[in-house]
């Protein structure tokens, strides 16, 4: 079985959960959200962040406006919406009760 | 000495060299085709372009005024390949860009004894060549009606001779994916065999 891919697949399906996590604490650009992710090692390249802002958006669980920059054209500026809360707060208690799972069984 | 290419990349303008700019425009291309399934491609696209933009424009100072290639593949490896970014919730474009899996006969000669007929209807029915070759040899004994079969299937029966005809034989879907798979295992069987 391929190993990297695994650690991929892994690190993908919590990606969803990282950028709503991030969200929450403040409003930011996309490249904010990158900087975190980066530092965490969450992801890896950045072109995966992409599609899944879009769906969020879409999904309506967040959303942006256009910020005005003085060095070039308006950048997005992302916030979390109402369901976008909602929706993150079940993922809390879904990932402490993933978490209290796998240790079950990796601690016994 | 080399020839720019001025680009509005995410609106931002940009003078870059020839060969990274072809470098540059293939790798859009190919995100734009990854993405072409998904709803809001355009909107994706448009992110992902802006975001390179803002690399670039880390690399431009007084002393270096142009993009080259350096950068081009710099700003790729940190963005990241179609495959990379290929995740399985989303439609997956190349799965969109298939054929619907055509399951044709070919002669594989890659694989041949004599014309790849045996191999190419092993291939087809997914059985051991092996026990197409016993067939026909036993039917070629029994009055020649193998010799005559055979002759005619390798008159009838193209060549498999491009990566897709060869993914068709098997009957899987003609696919980025599957394309690169072929590529990568006949890249490394030839690699095997350099190394002896």
């Amino acid at each position: 079985m391929d190993l990297e891919n695994t650690k991929a697949q892994m690190r993908k399906g919590i990606l969803e959960y990282c950028i709503l996590s991030v969200l929450s604490r403040n409003a930011c650009y996309a490249s904010d959200i990158i900087k975190e992710l980066k530092e965490a090692e969450v992801i890896v390249v950045e072109g995966t962040l992409y599609p899944l802002l879009t769906r969020q958006k879409n999904a309506g669980l967040l959303r942006y406006r256009w910020e005005e920059s003085q060095q070039g054209p308006p950048r997005k500026y992302y916030e979390l919406t109402d369901e976008g809360r909602t929706h993150l707060a079940d993922l809390d208690k879904s990932w402490k009760q993933l978490v209290e799972s796998v240790n079950q069984i990796r601690t016994r | 000495m080399k020839i720019t290419v001025s680009i509005n990349l995410g609106g931002y303008s940009f003078d870059i060299d020839e060969d990274a700019y072809a470098e540059l425009k293939r790798y859009l291309r190919n995100l734009e085709l990854h993405f072409a399934g998904e709803e809001s491609s355009s909107e994706i696209l448009s992110d992902i372009e802006t975001r390179m933009a803002e690399l670039f424009r880390t690399k431009i100072t007084s002393y270096k005024q142009v993009i080259n290639i350096e950068d081009v593949r710099q700003a790729m490896s940190i963005m990241g390949t179609p495959e990379d970014i290929s995740d399985n919730d989303g439609p997956s474009a190349g799965e969109k860009f298939s054929s619907p899996g055509y399951h044709r006969m070919y002669r594989d000669t890659e694989h041949r004894i004599i014309g790849g007929v045996c191999s190419g209807m092993g291939a087809y029915w997914n059985i051991d060549p092996l026990i197409v070759r016993i067939i026909f040899v036993v039917l070629a004994l029994g009055g020649g009606i193998g010799v005559l079969v055979y002759l005619i299937l390798y008159i009838v029966l193209p060549e498999a001779k491009t990566t897709a005809q060869k993914i068709e034989m098997k009957g899987n879907p003609v696919n980025i994916h599957n394309i690169k798979d072929s590529v990568k295992k006949e890249f490394d069987s030839v690699r095997k065999n350099m190394k002896l």
